[in-house]
């Protein structure tokens, strides 16, 4: 009888555990049903640039939650990236230069979250509403709101680079996804992460300094904003204050999707590449479907809210079947 | 400390004048260096435009002030006001053409109310059944939030409405010195009841230990539920004040409004872990930042500059804040 029990719950666990695999295939499956040319080969690369951009400031994201913080500022150091690379470029022509300067730019602003998180004590959803706000005033001034573009031949040339018929740009974000992974799963400091988003007094009294692993997990957030901007310049030559201004939430939701907790402490890079997989088809489906640009907006909400509290709910089962 | 115990006590008094006083010596340099530098500053003309501005964000941040007290967050509120403005205007241009009467005007009034009251309450009730903290009050706002915006969208089909009424009554609520009154009737209603209620006591007690308030018996989900709803209803009211003002309707109106309520109740020393603060600090809040604003236009800054000076406004004030609770446990250490 108790094994039967146990058998059950191990079924029902798997099931959980699998879900964003199991809501990505359903999704697949019924869109391709309803449209059959959704699985056409310029539907799944559209579907796979998507991944890709956003995937890059999911990854930060993923590393923000796990060490139990967040960013909302990621979309205004997108956008900044985006600018900066583009107003460099313009001035330099030098490509690798302005790589630098924006990479620099990305960590300089990360580890500025960072520090006004863990030195100035501020709770990190108004400090980085606060950095936001301000990074978007940056971008305004800079740009008077203007789309700023650039007509850089090693930019032309990489973003329109194909390796196996797929952009180059989905293998930058391999490469991300890869490094994101290792890092966390087999580093020191990767651990360090978890411990201190898991319970922030014992990691601090094992040892663990756990001020410089935030301010490290909002600088590699940084860095990869910065990323993310340069690759969504390559792919249209130009950097507006318009483009990404949901992707903080988005990358939220996705690492939500993916099974991270929002309490932080738990999670990995992979699950939130899938649950961004399972956003953007989402979205590429509302839209292939027709809809209206307002209800695609409404259904966004809708699944954000839906994410969270399905992901309480369930985090919430589990501990108390651990109490138990 | 090592400074020996006369400073102290000097650095100590100076604590305690800058932790009590901080918010209104900061209002008060403001006015002064932008009525040196600019003299039209003070004008009455200038004083009572700054101050219809700031009613409107200021009848948001009320209600935003008791959903922070009870340790939460409201991203939504922009959007409330900018689908009750549509709803109103829309509601006014269907049924006042013809002369319509004040009758009109305060049915409109209860019904855009109800409206944001209900938002609040669909917010306050998905947050409070999985017992949401902070985060989740964030992310979940956030997600009503883009719901809400795009029903505005829709129900205006993206179209920016002009008001075609003739009702007198509705025109006035926006104009002389009425939002003002209106704000300060809101904010001392609001007051008595934070401070002299049962109610108010509760809201404060989740604010400072929810789960001390749960055990002690406070329903902690229907009164978090309640609070959403107040701060709705109060964006809902801002619209209408906005709408009368300005005699139109945006889908877009309320945009950023909801940055602008957080900031003035955090400026005003709500602190983010809820508990303490309270109407009078938003009230101070509010016109730090809209003088501030006011002032910044007068000099000749520009909207998007002034963007910078909010968000860093946002970090220092927390961050002050913060600072004070160090130091005061500190000074109660010793």
């Amino acid at each position: 009888m108790k094994k039967t029990i146990h058998n059950r719950t191990a079924v029902f666990e798997f099931v959980l555990n699998q879900t964003v695999l199991l809501l990505l295939l359903a999704f697949i499956v019924i869109m391709s049903i309803v449209r059959t040319s959704f699985l056409a080969w310029w539907n799944i690369q559209s579907i796979l640039l998507d991944v890709s951009i956003y995937g890059v400031v999911a990854c930060g994201m993923t590393m923000l939650i796990i060490s139990g913080e967040f960013d909302l500022s990621a979309s205004s150091q997108y956008m900044w990236a985006q600018i900066l690379f583009v107003t460099m470029l313009n001035a330099t022509n030098n490509p690798f230069l302005s790589i630098l300067v924006t990479l620099v730019s990305g960590l300089v602003l990360g580890t500025l979250n960072g520090l006004i998180v863990t030195k100035l004590r501020v709770n990190s959803f108004i400090a980085t509403l606060g950095t936001m706000t301000m990074i978007r005033g940056l971008c305004l001034v800079f740009t008077n709101g203007n789309m700023v573009s650039t007509r850089n031949e090693f930019v032309k040339t990489l973003g329109q680079a194909q390796i196996l018929g797929v952009s180059s740009l989905f293998y930058i974000y391999i490469g991300v996804l890869v490094v994101v992974s290792v890092v966390l799963a087999y580093t020191n400091f990767g651990r360090r992460l978890y411990a201190t988003g898991g319970n922030i007094e014992v990691a601090r009294l094992a040892g663990i300094h756990t001020s410089f692993q935030k301010t490290m997990a909002f600088s590699s957030m940084g860095l990869l904003c910065a990323i993310a901007g340069m690759m969504l310049v390559t792919m249209l030559r130009a950097g507006s204050t318009q483009y990404g201004t949901d992707i903080a939430l988005t990358c939220v939701a996705a690492t939500v999707i993916g099974g991270t907790r929002l309490s932080g402490g738990a999670g990995n890079a992979i699950r939130t590449a899938l649950g961004m997989m399972v956003i953007v088809v989402l979205y590429k489906a509302l839209i292939y479907l027709g809809l209206q640009a307002y209800y695609q907006n409404l259904a966004k909400g809708l699944v954000l809210i839906a994410v969270v509290v399905f992901d309480v709910y369930t985090t919430r089962r589990r501990a108390e079947k651990i109490g138990r | 400390m090592a400074g020996g115990p006369q400073k102290l006590k000097f650095w100590s008094r100076i604590t305690i004048v800058l932790r009590s006083y901080g918010v209104l010596i900061g209002l008060v340099l403001i006015i002064v260096i932008a009525s040196i530098m600019e003299p039209t500053f003070l004008t009455a003309n200038n004083v009572l435009n700054m101050l219809r501005q700031a009613s409107v964000i200021g009848i948001v941040s009320l209600g935003v002030t008791f959903v922070m007290m009870t340790g939460g967050m409201d991203l939504s509120v922009g959007a409330i006001v900018s689908l009750c403005s549509v709803v109103a205007i829309r509601m006014m241009n269907t049924y006042g053409q013809t002369g319509g009467s004040s009758a009109l005007t305060l049915v409109v009034v209860a019904l855009i109310a109800a409206i944001g009251f209900l938002i609040g309450l669909v917010n306050g009730s998905i947050i409070t059944s999985i017992n949401g903290r902070l985060g989740e009050t964030f992310i979940i706002t956030y997600g009503m939030q883009i719901v809400v915006a795009s029903l505005a969208l829709l129900y205006s089909g993206g179209q920016f409405i002009t008001g075609t009424f003739t009702d007198g009554l509705y025109q006035q609520l926006g104009t002389g010195l009425f939002p003002i009154f209106l704000f300060l009737a809101i904010a001392l209603v609001m007051h008595a009841v934070l401070t002299y209620t049962t109610f108010g006591k509760q809201i404060c007690f989740i604010g400072a230990n929810m789960e001390c308030a749960r055990m002690s018996g406070i329903k902690v989900r229907l009164l978090r539920t309640i609070t959403y709803g107040i701060c709705g209803m109060t964006a809902a009211l801002s619209a209408i004040v906005v709408t009368s003002r300005v005699f139109s309707a945006s889908p877009l109106q309320g945009n950023g409004y909801e940055l602008e309520a957080i900031a003035a109740v955090v400026v005003g020393g709500t602190s983010q872990s809820g508990g303490n603060g309270g109407i009078v600090n938003t009230i101070i809040g509010v016109l730090v930042l809209s003088v501030l604003g006011n002032a910044l236009n007068v000099v000749g800054v520009d909207a998007n500059a002034q963007l910078l000076v909010r968000g860093g406004i946002i970090i220092v004030a927390v961050a002050l804040d913060m600072w004070n609770k160090k130091t005061a446990q500190r000074m109660a250490t010793i």
